[in-house]
């Protein structure tokens, strides 16, 4: 049976197939691409600060993030100041902030049976869009961080309305998810507490658990995150067992038959990227206890990503109270860029999990690029012997309804998927 | 009115610029979408390529292929059958009108009824009523607007690429806080600045390009060129260009001037503007 799945940022088709009344394969297929890659090679290097973030309109500064760490990574020393590296990650956090919020309004709630909150999601990403249009000028596709630093010089006002936009959306927040001081959830270890509170996080979890499907959508219980930052570690890990030490050069992509989505694993696994998977390898105590109690499900999945909006609303005013605006925006690379020959790669967190850009620079000419997206990681479409992290997430269900509850629960990117 | 939000080739960046717009709950009261990618419609897109659905506007999102399909039906199917019912056609963004950053060189990728500057007849009988909202990502408050002109039936004047003008007929340059940096030709812009202009090294194409960027701001908050972001000319048919960070020049002169420009005159004021050493523009704004 052949299921279209719209509005994921485009579209997807799942072919399950049946044994014994339950879902015994599921097939995940995209059917166009846009070829990004091949579109970069020739270009000059800085040129692909301004095509990349085009690949996603939901995620695209995680695009351009990854693409300047990628160039700056082909240099043997570049120096730069410690103020473009915490507005950039700043702005980075801003995007993720609001990812969240549109995923929980837009794409979680009528899934649930719930009406779309188009308030919910628009209030606070507009906020987040605002904050990051402060320093970068718009939201989405800007290209303000280049190599050597950022284009925008900072003013004690721009920090003033960066806090002010995370306020705003700390108060929606409090007033909308949880209804309770965010300070005292984030101290929260126990999902029991959350589960008798009021609010929508408390409502999609109770949802999940009177619909009884609270302890669905369970995967390898394997989790990978590269992009660490001053809030995020990288690390690998089974269940609770997570271990540091993890080379990028151990990703592989493998192409796929049916689709045009390149399958993704680290060494000979796959492995599930994005909010609950950091968690897990940060120790959240709340996402602890909820794994505790339902494994990789969707319920851990969901509040894994609902509870890193406000971890990430307070650690960005923190990282702002760490600006040193006397510092450079720009530091000018001694070497220009056109005269370096290497390969490059930049590694971050994006929303849905970690993005890879790999890059070969020559001549001042791109001469290859690869880019290895968050969704491919979860939605790899493996083989019967081999399930990808969704379709082992999949299989054993009955419905295929609840099997696009699951799919969704990782906040599927077509467009990324077919960059 | 009755929208059809219809995404081809695209990154969803035009879907996800128009969230950003101010008062969207009162657009959603005044309009209502048949089919959006991202938000709840009383039709699927399976619907919409099946049956025959009222639609008064028809919005292209994306860079248009040959045998690009949407849910298994040929999108010149779909654009056809909800192009010649509707009133209006609005191509979301420059993919959709010009073709933008996913054009190849082969020439199955194109804009409506523009491949960049050359226009095509594929869609001809369609061509009087496109408006062509251009800009990578759009501004939400040119595309609604444009959709409250129609609804309230004003006339709205186009430009050669069938822009409307009222956002269209001024460049990116208008507006810009680095406006006296380029007027006094003080060519010393370095990134990482409040200061300076970067139209002379930094291939900022404000001065060239059709748009609204400084006058209605992004976010409601800036533009790139006020932060020190060149200005990309994303509004425009050869969007993108090649080498953006750089300004091309001819012996000293930049190679493209400001919209109908002629060299003699750029020469003649820059010679004048040059003359000059303007103690204010020479140090920092915030300086004693």
């Amino acid at each position: 049976m052949i299921e279209l799945i719209e509005k994921i940022e485009g579209e997807a088709k799942l072919n399950f197939s049946f044994k014994n009344k339950k879902i015994d394969f599921v097939d995940i297929e995209f059917a166009s691409s846009r070829h990004i890659e091949n579109i970069l090679k020739g270009k000059n290097p800085l040129d692909a600060l301004v095509i990349n973030p085009r690949i996603c309109g939901i995620c695209g500064h995680a695009h351009l993030i990854a693409t300047v760490q990628a160039l700056e990574n082909c240099y043997e020393n570049i120096e730069i100041s410690q103020k473009a590296k915490i507005v950039r990650e700043l702005t980075l956090n801003f995007e993720i902030i609001q990812n969240h919020f549109k995923w929980i309004y837009l794409t979680l709630f009528p899934l649930l049976g719930f009406k779309q909150n188009i308030k919910g999601a628009t209030y606070p990403s507009q906020l987040m869009s605002k904050a990051i249009a402060t320093v970068g000028g718009q939201y989405p596709h800007n290209s303000y961080a280049i190599v050597g630093g950022i284009v925008s010089e900072i003013s004690s006002t721009d920090l003033i309305k960066m806090e002010n936009y995370l306020d705003e959306v700390i108060k929606f927040y409090q007033d909308t998810v949880i209804n309770a001081n965010v300070d005292d959830f984030l101290v929260c270890e126990n999902i029991e507490k959350i589960l008798s509170a009021t609010g929508d996080l408390p409502k999609i979890l109770n949802t999940l658990k009177n619909q009884k499907i609270a302890k669905e959508g369970k995967s390898f219980d394997r989790f990978i995150s590269f992009g660490d930052n001053s809030y995020f570690k990288s690390g690998r890990g089974v269940k609770t067992k997570i271990n540091h030490n993890i080379n990028v050069k151990y990703v592989n992509e493998h192409p796929n038959q049916n689709s045009y989505a390149k399958n993704v694993k680290f060494k000979n696994y796959y492995y599930e990227v994005g909010a609950l998977s950091r968690a897990m390898i940060n120790k959240t105590p709340l996402i602890k206890d909820s794994h505790r109690r339902y494994q990789d499900s969707i319920f851990s999945r969901i509040l894994a990503r609902i509870c890193e909006i406000p971890q990430l609303l307070i650690h960005s005013k923190k990282i702002i109270s760490q600006i040193d605006l006397q510092e450079p925006s720009y530091i000018k690379p001694t070497i220009d860029i056109s005269n370096i020959k290497g390969t490059g790669v930049g590694i971050v967190e994006a929303a849905r999990g970690s993005l890879i850009h790999k890059v070969s620079i020559n001549e001042n000419t791109i001469k290859d690029y690869q880019i290895i997206t968050p969704t491919q990681w979860n939605l790899s479409n493996g083989n019967k012997d081999d399930l990808g992290i969704s379709q082992k997430a999949m299989v054993g269900l009955e419905d295929t309804q609840l099997a696009q509850i699951v799919f969704k629960s990782f906040d599927v990117c077509s467009v990324c998927t077919t960059h | 009115m009755k929208l059809l939000w219809l995404n081809l080739l695209s990154c969803n960046g035009n879907v996800h610029s128009f969230l950003n717009y101010p008062h969207i709950e009162k657009f959603l009261e005044d309009f209502s979408f048949i089919y959006h990618p991202i938000l709840e419609t009383s039709y699927s897109l399976q619907d919409i390529v099946s049956q025959n659905i009222d639609c008064d506007i028809l919005l292209l999102d994306g860079t248009l292929e040959d045998g690009h399909t949407k849910a298994d039906v040929d999108i010149k199917t779909i654009i056809e059958k909800y192009g010649i019912k509707a009133k209006k056609i609005i191509t979301v963004g420059t993919c959709a009108s010009f073709g933008g950053i996913f054009l190849n060189d082969e020439d199955t990728k194109y804009g409506l009824h523009f491949r960049q500057k050359l226009e095509h007849n594929r869609y001809k009988k369609l061509k009087n009523k496109t408006i062509n909202i251009s800009g990578c990502p759009i501004h939400p408050e040119i595309l609604v607007n444009t959709l409250y002109s129609i609804k309230k039936e004003y006339e709205l004047k186009l430009d050669q690429y069938l822009r409307p003008k009222e956002f269209y007929a001024t460049t990116v340059h208008n507006g810009c806080t680095r406006n006296e940096y380029f007027e006094y030709k003080i060519d010393n812009h370095k990134f990482g600045n409040l200061e300076g202009c970067m139209f002379y090294d930094h291939g900022c194409q404000a001065p060239y390009t059709n748009g609204s960027c400084n006058k209605i701001l992004w976010n409601e908050v800036n533009s790139k060129t006020r932060v020190g972001h060149p200005c990309m000319g994303c509004t425009e048919p050869t969007f993108p260009k090649n080498n953006l960070f750089e300004t091309k020049t001819n012996m000293g002169i930049p190679q493209y001037l400001p919209l109908g420009v002629p060299k003699r005159a750029y020469l003649s004021l820059a010679g004048v503007a040059k003359a000059f050493k303007i103690e204010r523009f020479e140090k920092k704004l915030m300086d004693n």
